[in-house]
C-alpha cells in the first residue's frame, strides 16, 4: 500500500510535474488562469450567495439567478479545477507538507457539504420562497456560510502560494 | 522618464514602507485583501459584460442589473485601489524596473477611462434605444481591458 504521501512525491517528480514546475511560461500562464477564473466561479457563487442572503437582486426570483448564473459559475470553476490540479501536480509534495493547502481542502469540502445540505433541505421547499426578497433563513444562512468559506480558501490559496 | 524615478526611492523610506517591510504577515495580508476585490470588481465585471452580450439574465433590464451590481463593482475598485496602492509603495523600486507593472498601469489607465465612459453609458441606456453593436463593444472592451489589468498584474510577481 503506498502513502498519500508517495503519490504526491511521485506526481512531484513525474515527467509532467517537472515539466510545470520549471517552465518559465507555463507555470506562470496557468497561476495567471487560476487566479482570473476565481471572477467566473467564485465571483458569481458570490453574487449567488448574496441573493441567498436577501442582499441583492431581490426583485429576481433566486431560480432564476441560480439557473442563469449555473453554466457560467460550471465554467469557471471547470478552470480552476484543471488549473488548480495542473499547479497540484507540479508541487505535489510541497502541497502535502503545506498546512494552508489541507485547509484549502478542509474549505473546499466543507463549501460543499454546505451546498449539499441546502440543496436536501430548504432547497427541497423552493417554491414556497423563490420570489421573496428575502429569504427563510436557513437559505440566508448557507448564503453566509458559503461566503465565509470561500474567503477562506482564497486566503489559504494565497498564503500556500508562501510556502513553497 | 529618469525624472520620476526619485520618486519610487522615496517611496520606499516612507514610514508605510517600513512597516509592510518589517511586518512579515502584511503583504501577505494586502495580496488576499486585493483578490477579494479582484472577485468583486472583475466578477461583476463579467456579469455585466455578459449581459451586454445577452449571453445572461437576457429578461432583467440592462440599467436594473447595473443599478443593483454597480455597488460591488465599485466596492472592489474601492478594495482593490488602497491595497495596490500600499503594495506599491511597499516594492516601488522594484516597479520601477518591471515592465509588467508598466503595462498593468497602462491597463488601468485605459480600463477605467473606458470604465467611466463608454460602458457606464452602454449600462445606462435602455436596450431598445441603443445599439446591439455598442453594447457588445463596450462588453467586450471591458472584459479585455480589465482581464488585461489581471493577467499584467500577476505577471509582477512572474517576470521582469
Amino acid at each position: 500500500m503506498v502513502s498519500v504521501m508517495e503519490v504526491c512525491e511521485l506526481l512531484e517528480r513525474s515527467a509532467i510535474g517537472t515539466d510545470i514546475r520549471e517552465s518559465t511560461l507555463l507555470f506562470p500562464f496557468i497561476e495567471g488562469a487560476h487566479v482570473l477564473a476565481l471572477s467566473l466561479s467564485v465571483g458569481l457563487i458570490l453574487i449567488t450567495d448574496l441573493r441567498l442572503m436577501g442582499v441583492v437582486m431581490r426583485n429576481r426570483a433566486t431560480s432564476e439567478i441560480w439557473s442563469q448564473f449555473f453554466p457560467w459559475m460550471m465554467s469557471g470553476f471547470g478552470v480552476m479545477f484543471l488549473t488548480g490540479s495542473l499547479l497540484f501536480w507540479s508541487h505535489a509534495l510541497s502541497a502535502y507538507h503545506s498546512a494552508a493547502f489541507r485547509a484549502k481542502l478542509v474549505l473546499l469540502i466543507l463549501s460543499g457539504l454546505n451546498a449539499a445540505i441546502y440543496h436536501i433541505t430548504i432547497y427541497r421547499k423552493l417554491d414556497q420562497w423563490d420570489a421573496s426578497p428575502v429569504p427563510p433563513m436557513q437559505a440566508r444562512l448557507a448564503g453566509w456560510t458559503s461566503l465565509v468559506l470561500w474567503a477562506g480558501v482564497i486566503t489559504m490559496g494565497r498564503i500556500m502560494a508562501y510556502t513553497f | 522618464m529618469a525624472s520620476i524615478y526619485p520618486f519610487f526611492a522615496w517611496c520606499e523610506r516612507t514610514w508605510i514602507c517600513r512597516q509592510i517591510t518589517v511586518h512579515e504577515s502584511f503583504f501577505p495580508a494586502l495580496e488576499t485583501i486585493h483578490l477579494f476585490g479582484l472577485v468583486l470588481l472583475l466578477g461583476t465585471i463579467a456579469i455585466l459584460s455578459l449581459r451586454l452580450l445577452g449571453l445572461l439574465m437576457p429578461r432583467q433590464p440592462i440599467p436594473e442589473l447595473a443599478g443593483a451590481l454597480g455597488r460591488y463593482t465599485a466596492l472592489g475598485l474601492a478594495i482593490m485601489l488602497p491595497s495596490g496602492m500600499l503594495m506599491f509603495v511597499a516594492t516601488a523600486v522594484r516597479c520601477y524596473g518591471n515592465t509588467s507593472f508598466w503595462v498593468k498601469m497602462c491597463f488601468l489607465t485605459a480600463a477605467l477611462v473606458f470604465h467611466f465612459t463608454y460602458f457606464k453609458k452602454a449600462l445606462r441606456s435602455p436596450d431598445s434605444q441603443y445599439s446591439q453593436l455598442h453594447a457588445r463593444l463596450a462588453a467586450c472592451g471591458a472584459l479585455l481591458l480589465w482581464f488585461g489589468v489581471g493577467a499584467s498584474g500577476r505577471s509582477i510577481g512572474f517576470f521582469g
